[in-house]
């Protein structure tokens, strides 16, 4: 792999964001992700390269750590802004279209419910694993993950309830989406939420972690 | 957040101690709890009945009040503004001091709850009564739609909480629940070792190099 794609990966995977930042104290005064990104582009490497080559598995590192307990939510959020970092140098390509996303995720915490870290992390993730985030929020209603559904033909759909009173607005949101578009993929997630409630109300997967979700929709592209 | 002592990362501690110190100021943390004279368990379904109000609290909760005379329904809150702070800190990008903001604001809560605990353990302790863990809707198998039964007992809007449809607590960094009373009660130290509940996001919280689960 290119060095300087390599250096990326590491700042990324580490949460060090740009020159300024004194984390990771080994990389104190070197340049971060906001300065590498940049040069890789000026050095002719492609957006995409950056994203395959070191921006996703730079994620796909972080989010593996996580699932084996090795780092904490603090260190996915650092290595997520580290990552953003460099997304603003890589927006203006997908904008054009010059470079292309692995796909659209719709996400939403459900009717009734706020809860939204969980759901911000798994975006996150995801974001990180390659895909465009829509990110509808919380208190979702059925009505509103619908209209983006129509709105984003092809986008894979996920959604959060963190209270056992909501997973029953999930079965019915699920219920619904999968009357409406039948093709639909559906992940769900959530504390009360498990693989066997996934299976009852019909949706396609449910994953414990963000990592899960990742690796679910690379089978996907 | 999971570290062990000593071992998160120092852009994480110097933030904490910002967001302690911005935060210390908070002057809408409440807690309050009424004791109730008349309580009946069931054994049969394993409820308790305060007043006429029947908590299904299920064999968890229902094995560590069994035995109370009197029990006491508390609430308590870290009130709004930390709640709103991590929501609009994410909202706009920084995701990190957002979750720092939340998990401040679940210990500011939790921490109100623990006073609370100790000022009735005192004043229920000079007629040779003790208390039992606190219990809340929602953990140990007990329904959080049983949060509704709960909140009938106080005035409407009480410390400032409200409660949504779905039994969600407003605001979010808010605690309520149950503590048995009695001369045979018992205070568990490690209570997670009455519960099966892997899922439960309080599972080993105290316990060292354990994460806290993320939910989405």
């Amino acid at each position: 792999m290119d060095q300087l794609l390599e250096k990326l990966l590491t700042c990324v995977e580490f949460g060090k964001v740009d020159i300024k930042s004194p984390y990771p104290p080994a990389m104190k005064d070197q340049e971060g992700a906001f300065e590498l990104t940049r040069h890789a582009l000026d050095d002719g490497i492609s957006p995409g390269e950056i994203l395959e080559e070191a921006l996703i598995p730079a994620m796909s590192r972080v989010g593996q750590k996580f699932s084996r307990n090795e780092i904490f939510v603090p260190q996915m959020l650092m290595a997520a802004k580290a990552m953003n970092s460099s997304m603003i140098h890589l927006r203006p390509y997908y904008l054009t279209g010059e470079t292309k996303r692995r796909g659209t995720f719709i996400i939403g915490t459900v009717t009734g419910d706020l809860h939204d870290i969980g759901k911000n992390l798994v975006a996150m993730m995801i974001e990180g694993g390659g895909w465009e985030i829509i990110d509808l929020g919380v208190d979702v209603s059925t009505e509103k993950f619908i209209e983006a559904a129509e709105k984003h033909p092809g986008a894979v759909i996920g959604l959060s309830a963190l209270l056992t009173t909501t997973m029953e607005n999930m079965r019915k949101s699920v219920a619904e989406l999968r009357q409406r578009f039948p093709g639909q993929k559906i992940l769900v997630g959530g504390a009360p939420v498990t693989a066997d409630f996934c299976r009852k109300i019909g949706a396609d997967f449910y994953s414990p972690d963000p990592q899960g979700a990742v690796e679910y929709l690379k089978t996907l592209t | 957040m999971g570290y062990s002592p000593g071992t998160a990362p120092e852009p994480l501690t110097d933030l904490i101690a910002e967001v302690s110190a911005e935060l210390l100021h908070l002057r809408e943390v409440r807690a309050e709890y009424i004791i109730f004279e008349r309580l009946t368990c069931n054994p049969g379904n394993k409820s308790i009945d305060i007043d006429g109000v029947v908590f299904d609290v299920k064999p968890i909760v229902f094995s560590q009040i069994k035995k109370s005379e009197r029990a006491a329904l508390f609430i308590c809150t870290a009130g709004p503004e930390v709640g709103e702070k991590s929501r609009r800190t994410m909202k706009e990008g920084d995701l990190l001091r957002g979750y720092v903001y939340d998990v401040i604001g679940s210990e500011a809560a939790e921490n109100a709850a623990d006073r609370m605990q100790e000022e009735l353990r005192l004043a229920v302790a000079g007629e040779g009564l003790k208390i039992t863990n606190r219990f809340s809707p929602g953990y140990c198998g007990w329904d959080v739609a049983e949060q509704h039964k709960l909140f009938s007992f106080f005035p409407d809007n009480f410390c400032g909480i409200t409660l949504t449809e779905s039994a969600l607590m407003n605001p979010v960094k808010s605690v309520s629940g149950i503590i048995g009373i009695g001369r045979d009660v018992e205070y568990a130290p490690s209570q997670c070792n009455l519960c099966d509940d892997k899922n439960c996001i309080y599972r080993g919280r105290k316990a060292e190099s354990r994460k806290p689960p993320i939910y989405w």
